[in-house]
């Protein structure tokens, strides 16, 4: 194989680092084999690469179908959706940063809000005297502070709806990741 | 008149369904898919289109794909064959696309 085919297939490669292994192998072979296919046919390696388009865009086309499949939140799909941004360009490049940063923060947050919470709850109840226990909760003044249940509440309440901002946040991101994708838009060509 | 766009969206709702008719017809690797759909224009689709399709689709596990090693100088080809839900599928299609050109063909009837 021609190094123009092979510099296409790393470049494939690189843009899939988020996809397992297994299945990125799966893929980059698909791809030679169809190469190897159109060399027998007699097509030149320059004919073949115009063919094949960039390899950015084939990569994009498999990470934006990924997206769109996978369900939920995890770790791996936070992994190709920044791929997939790296290869979006400019709006993605505010876009995606700011939603992605955002919506883990904010689910964390709404998760750390009730625990922190409820430990200054205990702390008050139990009289444990837990050293900075007293700069956890809702700061109104100096002269009132809130009853230690009607602040637990309220600090829970806040708890929730940011879990439900980062949630929506991600909800967001997803969105703007198939809007963007072009998987869909490349099969009117 | 944009006749482009409406072909597209066309394409964009049968593709499915006849890279399934084709795979069901005999199993096939994307290669012989894509050449096969070049032959005509209204679905023709391109690498990008079909190769994520296809995976899609084994994700779904409408069809399953077995690896053939090459022989006789032919490279190594990923072969998709159809499954039993495969096969429901088309059933369920190949119905809606009846009840689709029956109804294309009726309302073309009763204004002629």
């Amino acid at each position: 194989m021609k190094k123009i085919l092979d510099n296409y297939l790393e470049k494939m490669e690189k843009c899939l680092r988020p996809v397992p292994v297994s299945e990125r192998i799966d893929i980059i072979n698909e791809i030679k084999s169809e190469m190897q296919e159109l060399q027998n046919n007699g097509v030149s390696d320059e004919m073949i690469i115009e063919r094949l388009g960039n390899p950015k865009d084939l990569a994009k086309a498999y990470l934006g179908d990924l997206i769109s499949r996978e369900k939920g939140f995890s770790w791996n799909r936070v992994l190709i959706i920044c791929a997939f941004c790296s290869l979006v360009g400019f709006s993605g490049m505010v876009v995606i940063p700011c939603l992605g940063v955002i919506a883990p923060t904010f689910i964390v947050c709404g998760a750390v809000c009730p625990c922190l919470g409820l430990i200054k709850l205990i702390n008050q109840i139990f009289h444990l005297g837990l050293p900075f226990a007293d700069h956890i909760g809702i700061f109104v003044s100096e002269s009132f502070t809130l009853n230690p249940l009607v602040e637990f509440i309220l600090i829970l309440l806040i708890g929730v709806l940011l879990f439900l901002a980062g949630i929506a946040a991600w909800r967001l991101l997803v969105f703007y990741c198939k809007k963007v994708s072009g998987t869909a838009k490349r099969i009117f060509v | 008149m944009n006749i482009d766009d409406w072909k597209s969206q066309v394409k964009r709702g049968t593709l499915e369904f006849c890279i399934l008719l084709l795979i069901k017809k005999q199993p096939s690797y994307g290669y012989e898919i894509i050449s096969t759909l070049d032959q005509y224009p209204i679905i023709a689709a391109k690498e990008n289109t079909i190769y994520p399709l296809l995976r899609r689709l084994l994700k779904e596990e409408y069809i399953s794909s077995c690896w053939q090693e090459g022989t006789e100088g032919l490279p190594p080809r990923k072969y998709y064959s159809l499954t039993a839900k495969g096969e429901e599928y088309i059933a369920a299609m190949s119905v809606e696309w009846d009840n689709l050109l029956n109804a294309i063909n009726e309302i073309k009837g009763e204004k002629e």
